[in-house]
C-alpha cells in the first residue's frame, strides 16, 4: 500500500498512459473571419429579403386582398389541400412501414433487389408519376388501348392521391429502415418469449420504438404532399398550390397570390417546426445493438403476400411509369406526332442544373466552415434559415422573388443568373447537408497546423479544408444537380422568356394533353438522372466501406 | 546562456471558458535556445497556455511576447500565421492529401524550398520519404514528418502539445531522446505540454511547473524535483511521503525518527521524503519489517511496515538483497521541510 | 387607303433612317413569340432598329408592368386582349398615340382617350368537334352552355386572358349576378379547365374534347398544318358577351425614351403589309379598311359583336377574375 500525499488532488502514483481528452470540434478560439459571415449572409440574402418582402407586401396590403384571406374559396382550397395531404400521409406511412418492415426485418426473398428498388420513385419527379397515371388511364390511355375496355380517367383526388403517395412513401421508408436498423433485438425476442405473437409483439413492441421516425418521415411526407405543384395541377385538383399559380397567371393584381403563398408558408413553417422538433427525438438513439435482429420466417402465404405487397408498389412506383411512358413515347412517334427530343430544352436542364450545382457547391463551403467550426448562436441562425428556405413551398419562394426582383431588381428579373441564384438557395440545405458530413471528419488540429505554418483563414480554405472536404461537396453538387433538373415551379416563374427545361415542356405538354410529347421529355429526363444518381449512390457506397 | 530578448514572455495571461478558469496569472518566460516543459494534472491549463501563445486561444487578459515583439495585449491580437511559432500537435495533424515532402514545405516559402525540405528530413532523419503519404507512415515516422514541418520555416519557438502521448512505451523513449537531439540540432527553442512528470524532468532544460491556471515554480529538474517550492509540487513530481514534526534547534522530531534541518526553522513543519532519500540497512530487530519487495533489476521499491501499522516506500540500489519479513532499520538521509504555520 | 399605307411605312422607315437614336426598343408583349416573331423580325429588317421582346402572357406583362412602374425599360407593350392593355392604361402609364396611328381603324377597336390602338381583331368563337356536333346542337348565346346536356363537354381556359376579357364583358352587358351564375353554372357543369386557348383547340381535334370557348384563329392554324381535322369555329348568333370581337392592342409608355421608335414601330403594326401578316399568317381580322380577312372567316361586319366600350373592359378585369375565382374556377 502506498502512502497517499494528503495534499494535491492527484496520488503519488504516476498515471500512464493517459491523455487529456481530446479538443472538441469547435474550439472556443479565435473568431471566424469577417469575410466569412459577410459570405454567410450575403448567402442567405437571396431568399430571405424577397420573403421577408413578401411578408410586408401582404401586411401592407389593402383591406379587400385580406378579405381573400376570409372568404370561402380559400376555406374550400385549405380544405382540399388538407384532405390531400391527410390522404397521402395516411398511405404513405402505411406503404412505407409495411415495406421497411418486410425488407428489413422477414425473409422475403430478393431482399437485396427490393431495397434498391423500392425507393426508386424518389429520383420520379411528382408530376412525371402523375403523368404516367393520366396516359395509363382514359379512353386513350395505354390500358384502354391494350385491353380494350372502358377505363375511366385517373385524375383529380384519387389521381392526385396515388401519384403522391408514391413520391413520398419513400421518406417514410427511409427513415423507417434505418429505425429499425437500430432496435434493440432483445426487446422483440422478450416479447415473444412472454408468448406475444409475431403481428402482437409487432404492435405492441416494435410500432411504439418507431414513433419518432414515422412521426419524422410523415411530416415530410405532408411537407412535400402540401408543396407539390406539378402533380396537382395535371390531375386538375385545385390545390393552393395551383390557386397561387392562377391567381399569379390570371391576375394582374398580384396581392391575392402574394396573401395565398404567406398563408402556404405559414403553414409550411408549423410542420416544419413540427418535424424539427421529432426528428430530434428520433436522433436520440442508443449505439448500434450488439445483436443484429433476427429475421422472421415467413410462410409459404405469408410469403407470397409480402411478395405481392413488394412487387405491387414497385409496379406502380417504377414498371408503370416506365412502360406506360415508354409506349406513349413510342406510338407518338409511330403515329408522325411531334415527339422529337427539345435539344433546347435538355440543354436548359443541363445549364440550369450543372450551373446550379456548382453555385451550390461554392456557397456550402462558408457556411459549413461557420455551423461547424464556429458554432454559436449566429452560425446556428444561419443553419436553420438554410434549412427553412429548403423546406419552403417553392412556388411561394419563387413568387417573393418575383416580387422582389420586378421591384428593385430590374434587368435580372427573368434573367438565367437570377433563376440559377434561385436553385442553389432553394437546394443549398442538400449541398450543405453533404458536405458537413466530410467536414466533420476533418481534424480541426489540421487547420490550425495551417495557420501555425504561415497560411491565413482563407489560404488554409483553400490548401486544407476544402481539398479534404472534397467528397461531400461533391456528392452535395451531385444531389443538387439531380434535384434541380426536376424543378418546376420555380422555374415556370423566373425563367427567362425562350429558356425551357425538360421539366417545364413534360409538364406543359401533359398540362395540354400532349402526352406523347411529355412522355419523350419525361424519359429523356429519367435517363439524365441516372447519371448523377449513380455517381451519388457509388459515393456513399465508398464512404460506408 | 540567455540573450537580452526571451524567446517567449507571458504576463499575466488569464482565461475563463463559462465557469472553468483556465488560466490564472499565468506568466513565463523562455530563452532562447531553451527547452521548457510546462507540466501539470490534467485540467491545469496548460494546452490553454500553449495555444494562448500560438495564437489559438486569445486569452481574456495579459500579455504575450515573442521574440521581443508583443503578439497579445490590449488592443493587439495579432494573428497565428503572423507570430512565427510552430506548433507540433498531439494528433500530428499531417495534411492526408499531401506528401511528406508538401507536408514539410508548406511553411517555407523561400525559393529554396526543396533543399531546406531535404535538409530538415535529414535532420529528423527521414531522408528520401518525401514521397510518401502520411498514411504510409508509422506513428514515430508521423511525429518526426509533424516536427521537421514545424521546423522547416524556422520558428522564432516551437510548442510541443503532449507530443508523445499516443506512441507505445518502448517508442517513448526513444522518440523522446530523438525529439530532445532534434531541437538541440536545430537550436530550437521549444515548449512542450506534458502531464507527464518524468517525461517534463528528462527531457526539459526548464521545468516550469503549473497548477489551476498559474505556474507554481520554474526551475531545473533538478531544482523542481530536490527543491520542491511546496508540498503539492513535491507530490506531483516524483514519489514522496509526508509526516508531520517539530522542528527545534536545529532538528526536527517526527515519529520517523529526527532529521537535521536548516536553523532557522522553528515550530511544527510538514517533512517530505522521497523513497530514495531512505537507506536500508537489514538488523535483527530493524524498526521495520519488509513486507512487499518490487524488483526492478537496477534497484528496488520495498514497502515497510514500522511500528504502529505505519508504512513507508524506500527506494533501494539492488543491494541489500533482502526478501519478505526481513527486519532492517531505516536512515533518512534527506528531506524537504516546510514551515505549516 | 393603300397609299396612306404605304406613305406611313415610308415615313416610318425614313424618320428611323434619319434617327441618330438607334437605341434598342423594348416590347413587352402578350403574344406568343410563333404568332408574332416573324413580324418583329421584318421590322427590325425594315427599320434597322434592335428589338428587344419579353414574351408572357398579356395578363403576367401588365402585372409585370404595373408592378415595375416607371423604371419599367418597357417601351412599347402589346397585348391580345383589350382589357390587359386597359388595366396599363387605366394606370396612366399610357400615353396617347399620335391621332395618325389612330385614326387608321376603326374607332370602336381603340382606346377612347387614345392610348392604345387595335391592331387586329379576333372573334370569341366555339370551336367544335364535328364529327359530334352541328351547328344546329350549339346555343345561341353562351348562356345556353351550362344546361345539363352539356356536362363536361365544354373546355374553357380560365385564367387566359381572352376568356377574362370576356367575362369582363358579360359584367358589362349582363351585371355581375348573371355573370356570376353563368360561371357557377359551367363549374358545376364540370367544364374541363386549359391553361390556354391553343390547348383547348388541340383536345377538341384530338378528339378529347367536345367543344370549348376560345378565339377563332387557333383553329384555323391547327387547321392549316392539319387540314383533316374535323373541327370548326361556331360564332354566336346574336350579339352576347361570348361573340366578343376584340382587338389585340398596343400602346406606347409613357415612361419611354425612345419614342420615335415606338412610334415606328405601331406604325409598322398597322401597315399594310403587318395587317396582311396578321390576316393570312395569323388568321385574324385585320383592322385597317382594305386588307382583306382570310377568307374561310366571315367578314368583321357580320359578326354580331355586342355593344360595349371595350375600354371599359379594364375597369372590370379584376371584378372578373374574382367572380372566376369564385365560382372555383382559377
Amino acid at each position: 500500500m502506498t502512502v497517499q500525499a494528503p495534499w494535491g488532488p492527484e496520488p503519488a502514483v504516476k498515471v500512464v498512459g493517459a491523455t487529456e481528452a481530446a479538443p472538441p470540434q469547435s474550439r472556443t478560439g479565435r473568431k471566424a473571419p469577417w469575410w466569412m459571415w459577410v459570405a454567410g449572409v450575403l448567402i442567405v440574402l437571396p431568399l430571405v429579403l424577397p420573403l421577408v418582402f413578401l411578408f410586408f407586401r401582404v401586411l401592407g396590403a389593402s383591406d379587400a386582398a385580406l378579405d381573400i384571406l376570409f372568404d370561402l374559396r380559400t376555406a374550400e382550397l385549405a380544405l382540399r389541400s388538407t384532405v390531400l395531404t391527410v390522404l397521402v400521409t395516411a398511405t404513405a406511412v402505411a406503404v412505407g412501414v409495411a415495406a421497411a418492415w418486410v425488407i428489413s426485418s422477414t425473409e422475403v426473398p430478393g431482399r437485396k433487389a427490393w431495397g434498391v428498388l423500392v425507393p426508386l420513385p424518389l429520383v420520379i419527379p411528382s408530376y412525371v408519376l402523375a403523368l404516367s397515371f393520366l396516359a395509363a388511364s382514359g379512353p386513350r390511355g395505354t390500358l384502354a388501348t391494350v385491353t380494350g375496355w372502358d377505363v375511366p380517367v385517373l385524375d383529380g383526388l384519387p389521381g392526385a392521391w396515388l401519384a403522391l403517395t408514391l413520391s413520398t412513401f419513400p421518406f417514410v421508408y427511409l427513415m423507417v429502415l434505418a429505425a429499425l436498423r437500430r432496435l434493440d433485438p432483445a426487446l422483440e425476442d422478450a416479447a415473444r418469449g412472454l408468448g406475444a405473437s409475431r403481428w402482437r409483439s409487432f404492435w405492441t413492441v416494435t410500432l411504439p420504438q418507431l414513433r419518432p421516425a414515422i412521426g419524422a418521415g410523415a411530416l415530410l411526407a405532408a411537407l412535400y404532399t402540401l408543396s407539390d405543384f406539378g402533380a396537382v395541377s395535371l390531375m386538375r385538383y385545385a390545390a393552393f398550390t395551383t390557386a397561387i399559380y392562377a391567381q399569379y397567371a390570371g391576375r394582374i393584381d398580384r396581392t391575392p397570390a402574394a396573401v395565398l403563398s404567406v398563408l402556404l408558408i405559414l403553414i409550411a413553417l408549423v410542420i416544419i417546426w413540427a418535424e424539427q422538433r421529432t426528428r430530434g427525438n428520433a436522433a436520440y438513439h442508443t449505439s448500434r445493438p450488439a445483436r443484429r435482429r433476427s429475421r422472421q420466417r415467413l410462410s409459404t402465404g405469408e410469403r407470397i403476400a409480402a411478395l405481392g405487397f413488394l412487387v405491387s408498389v414497385v409496379t406502380l412506383g417504377v414498371v408503370i411509369p416506365v412502360v406506360v411512358l415508354t409506349t406513349w413515347a413510342w406510338r407518338g412517334a409511330r403515329v408522325g406526332e411531334t415527339v422529337t427530343i427539345d435539344w433546347g430544352a435538355v440543354g436548359g436542364s443541363l445549364v440550369g442544373s450543372s450551373l446550379a450545382a456548382i453555385l451550390a457547391m461554392a456557397a456550402a463551403i462558408p457556411i459549413v466552415v461557420l455551423t461547424v467550426r464556429y458554432r454559436g448562436r449566429a452560425s446556428g441562425w444561419l443553419e436553420r434559415t438554410v434549412f427553412v428556405t429548403f423546406s419552403l413551398p417553392h412556388i411561394t419562394v419563387a413568387l417573393a422573388v418575383v416580387f422582389f426582383a420586378v421591384r428593385y431588381l430590374g434587368p435580372l428579373y427573368q434573367s438565367l443568373t437570377l433563376l440559377v441564384v434561385v436553385y442553389a438557395s432553394i437546394f443549398l440545405a442538400q449541398a450543405t447537408g453533404a458536405t458537413r458530413a466530410s467536414m466533420l471528419q476533418v481534424n480541426p488540429s489540421v487547420e490550425e497546423a495551417s495557420r501555425s505554418l504561415g497560411r491565413g483563414p482563407l489560404q488554409t480554405l483553400r490548401s486544407v479544408t476544402v481539398p479534404l472536404i472534397r467528397p461531400g461537396l461533391l456528392a452535395g453538387g451531385a444531389l443538387v444537380f439531380l434535384t434541380t433538373m426536376k424543378e418546376l415551379p420555380a422555374t415556370l416563374l423566373l425563367r427567362p422568356t425562350g429558356f425551357d427545361t425538360l421539366a417545364v415542356r413534360i409538364w406543359s405538354a401533359a398540362n395540354e394533353l400532349f402526352y406523347a410529347r411529355a412522355a419523350a421529355s419525361a424519359l429523356v429526363l429519367l435517363g439524365l438522372s441516372a447519371i448523377p444518381l449513380y455517381f451519388l449512390v457509388l459515393s456513399t457506397k465508398e464512404s460506408s466501406e | 546562456m540567455t540573450e537580452a530578448l526571451p524567446a517567449i514572455e507571458c504576463r499575466g495571461l488569464f482565461e475563463t471558458y463559462g465557469d472553468t478558469v483556465a488560466l490564472d496569472d499565468f506568466s513565463l518566460v523562455v530563452g532562447k535556445g531553451e527547452v521548457v516543459s510546462l507540466v501539470g494534472p490534467s485540467g491545469c491549463g496548460k494546452t490553454t497556455a500553449l495555444r494562448a501563445i500560438a495564437g489559438f486561444e486569445p486569452p481574456d487578459a495579459g500579455s504575450v511576447s515573442i521574440g521581443g515583439r508583443t503578439v497579445f495585449s490590449e488592443g493587439v491580437d495579432v494573428a497565428p500565421e503572423k507570430r512565427r511559432v510552430g506548433m507540433v500537435f498531439q494528433e500530428y495533424a499531417l495534411f492526408p492529401h499531401m506528401t511528406v515532402a508538401d507536408n514539410v514545405g508548406y511553411g517555407v516559402t523561400e525559393e529554396d524550398r526543396v533543399e531546406r525540405v531535404g535538409e530538415v528530413l535529414d535532420l529528423v532523419g527521414l531522408t528520401g520519404m518525401d514521397h510518401r503519404l502520411p498514411s504510409e507512415l508509422s506513428g514515430g515516422e508521423q511525429q518526426r514528418v509533424a516536427l521537421a514541418r514545424a521546423l522547416a520555416p524556422r520558428p522564432e519557438v516551437v510548442l510541443l502539445d503532449e507530443p508523445f502521448s499516443n506512441l507505445d512505451a518502448p517508442h517513448r523513449d526513444r522518440m523522446r531522446r530523438d525529439v530532445r537531439r532534434i531541437l538541440r540540432d536545430a537550436g530550437a527553442t521549444a515548449v512542450f505540454v506534458t502531464h507527464d512528470q518524468s517525461e517534463a524532468l528528462a527531457i526539459a532544460d526548464t521545468v516550469a511547473v503549473m497548477r489551476d491556471g498559474h505556474v507554481v515554480q520554474v526551475g531545473s529538474p533538478l531544482d523542481v524535483y530536490q527543491r520542491p517550492a511546496d508540498p503539492w509540487v513535491a507530490s506531483f513530481l516524483g514519489e514522496s511521503l509526508a509526516v508531520e514534526g517539530i522542528a527545534e534547534n536545529g532538528v526536527v522530531k517526527t515519529d520517523l525518527g529526527s532529521f537535521p534541518v536548516d536553523g532557522s526553522v522553528e515550530g511544527p513543519v510538514r517533512v517530505i521524503i522521497r523513497p530514495e532519500w531512505i537507506v536500508a540497512t537489514p538488523a535483527a530487530n530493524g524498526e521495520a519489517t519488509v513486507i512487499d519487495l518490487e524488483y526492478y533489476g537496477h534497484d528496488q521499491m520495498l514497502v515497510l511496515e514500522l511500528a504502529e501499522g505505519r508504512r513507508v516506500q524506500a527506494r533501494v540500489g539492488r543491494r541489500p538483497v533482502l526478501e519478505r519479513g526481513d527486519r532492517v532499520d531505516l536512515e533518512f538521509q534527506e528531506a524537504v521541510v516546510f514551515p505549516t504555520d | 387607303m393603300r397609299r396612306f399605307g404605304l406613305i406611313a411605312l415610308v415615313v416610318a422607315l425614313v424618320v428611323s433612317a434619319c434617327s441618330t437614336d438607334t437605341d434598342t426598343l423594348t416590347v413587352y408583349s402578350g403574344r406568343s413569340e410563333d404568332l408574332i416573331g416573324p413580324l418583329i423580325q421584318q421590322f427590325e429588317e425594315e427599320s434597322g432598329i434592335d428589338v428587344a421582346v419579353r414574351y408572357g402572357g398579356s395578363t403576367e406583362i401588365a402585372a409585370t408592368l404595373l408592378e415595375e412602374g416607371d423604371r419599367s425599360p418597357a417601351d412599347v407593350v402589346f397585348t391580345q386582349d383589350p382589357a390587359s392593355i386597359g388595366a396599363v392604361a387605366l394606370e396612366g402609364m399610357l400615353d396617347p398615340l399620335p391621332i395618325a396611328l389612330l385614326s387608321r381603324v376603326p374607332e370602336r377597336f381603340s382606346d377612347t382617350d387614345g392610348r392604345w390602338v387595335g391592331v387586329s381583331g379576333r372573334a370569341r368563337t366555339i370551336v367544335y368537334d364535328t364529327t359530334l356536333l352541328t351547328p344546329a346542337d350549339l346555343p345561341a348565346t353562351e348562356d345556353g352552355l351550362i344546361g345539363s346536356e352539356w356536362q363536361g363537354l365544354v373546355g374553357i381556359a380560365p385564367a387566359n386572358g381572352s376568356f377574362l376579357a370576356f367575362v369582363a364583358a358579360k359584367i358589362l352587358l349582363d351585371g355581375e349576378a348573371a355573370t356570376l351564375a353563368w360561371l357557377e353554372g359551367m363549374a358545376a357543369n364540370g367544364s374541363p379547365a386549359y391553361s390556354n386557348n391553343s390547348s383547348i383547340v388541340s383536345a377538341v381535334a384530338d378528339g378529347q374534347l367536345d367543344s370549348g370557348l376560345v378565339n377563332h384563329y387557333y383553329l384555323l392554324r391547327r387547321l392549316k398544318e392539319q387540314p383533316e381535322t374535323s373541327a370548326a369555329n361556331y360564332f354566336f348568333p346574336e350579339p352576347t358577351a361570348g361573340s366578343l370581337v376584340m382587338p389585340a392592342g398596343v400602346g406606347i409608355l409613357s415612361a419611354t425614351n425612345n419614342r420615335e421608335a415606338a412610334e415606328a414601330f405601331v406604325a409598322f403594326l398597322l401597315s399594310e403589309r403587318s395587317q396582311r401578316y396578321f390576316a393570312s399568317e395569323t388568321f385574324e381580322y385585320p383592322l385597317i379598311p382594305g386588307v382583306p380577312a382570310n377568307n374561310a372567316l366571315p367578314p368583321i361586319g357580320d359578326v354580331p359583336t355586342p355593344e360595349i366600350d371595350l375600354s371599359e373592359l379594364a375597369t372590370v378585369l379584376d371584378r372578373a377574375t374574382d367572380l372566376v375565382t369564385q365560382a372555383g374556377l382559377l
